[in-house]
């Protein structure tokens, strides 16, 4: 996918895109992703195995993650160039929100 | 004590697909279990005394799958139970947190946006054949004998109905996903 497609496709992104992405900085497979988001959300979001297919599916087809590996049981996947870009994108976007909302608590 | 219950049409008295998680896991609450789902399964379920349990069931119309597809709801501990027609059934046992495999609001209007999809191309084959055999009917009544006549009558009429039943039950999932949405 062009990467100007995918910034409209994927930002502002869904915390669920968000996550599957940003454990895919390493090469995991399904479960792993799970774990992971778990572990760093202190169990706020436990990702789902049918919201976790969807979402890789079309990360896939869109050219966001690639296949590492493929044996029977296990696929493992990886973000690309394009999909560290995309979430960059949606980092540099977050980081703005939180400039934007500080002096709210600050008060 | 009766240790066999047989259920007709299952699928089609709950064709939302949380309608039809919940009952099967209304019907393990009771013990009443079925282990295996096979093509015709939305005609007649054939469901076995046994103990009561809490099972988690998820619902999933998908009409092609990669095959990564079973082992990834596998390794997060579901067990496939079987298909009928193009919709996978999965379950899982639970304590406390009942599991989810659809956990967030996109996938589960996806889920529920393919059903419709799945209805509605049923709705059009329907709702055609309907309208070639009321035109065959109208315009050609002359040319068709007195008994084929009446027996076309009654399948335009009996391909009529069920276009409107499942004209209402996309409407109604439609309605259900939004609603589960908000």
């Amino acid at each position: 996918m062009h990467k100007e497609k995918a910034i409209k496709k994927y930002i502002p992104m869904t915390e669920t895109m968000f996550f599957i992405l940003l454990s895919l900085q390493q090469e995991q497979h399904g479960y792993g992703i799970m774990l992971h988001t778990k572990n760093i959300t202190n169990k706020r979001i436990t990702l789902g195995a049918g919201t976790i297919y969807n979402s890789l599916s079309r990360l896939e087809k869109d050219g966001l993650i690639k296949t590492v590996s493929e044996d029977d049981r296990k696929k493992t996947y990886i973000a690309t160039k394009l999909g560290k870009t995309i979430l960059k994108i949606e980092a540099k976007r977050l980081i703005e929100l939180c400039e934007n909302v500080k002096s709210l608590l600050e008060e | 004590m009766r240790t066999k219950k047989i259920v007709f049409f299952s699928a089609f008295k709950r064709v939302i697909p949380e309608d039809f998680e919940n009952w099967l896991e209304k019907m393990a609450l009771e013990g009443w279990h079925i282990e295996r789902i096979r093509q015709w399964s939305s005609i007649i379920m054939i469901f076995r005394k046994g103990e009561p349990k809490k099972y988690r069931f998820v619902y999933d119309l998908r009409a092609v799958a990669s095959k990564d597809y079973i082992s990834t709801y596998k390794q997060f501990g579901w067990q496939f139970l079987g298909q009928m027609a193009s919709v996978n059934i999965w379950r899982m046992e639970y304590k406390d947190d009942r599991p989810e495999a659809f956990t967030d609001k996109d996938s589960v209007t996806g889920r529920n946006n393919r059903t419709v999809a799945a209805v509605s191309i049923s709705f059009s084959i329907f709702l055609i054949a309907a309208i070639a055999m009321a035109v065959a009917l109208i315009f050609f009544s002359s040319g068709i004998p007195e008994s084929d006549r009446i027996q076309l009558i009654i399948a335009s009429v009996f391909f009529t109905v069920l276009a409107v039943i499942l004209g209402c039950v996309m409407i109604y999932i439609h309605k259900g996903s939004k609603q589960s949405t908000r």
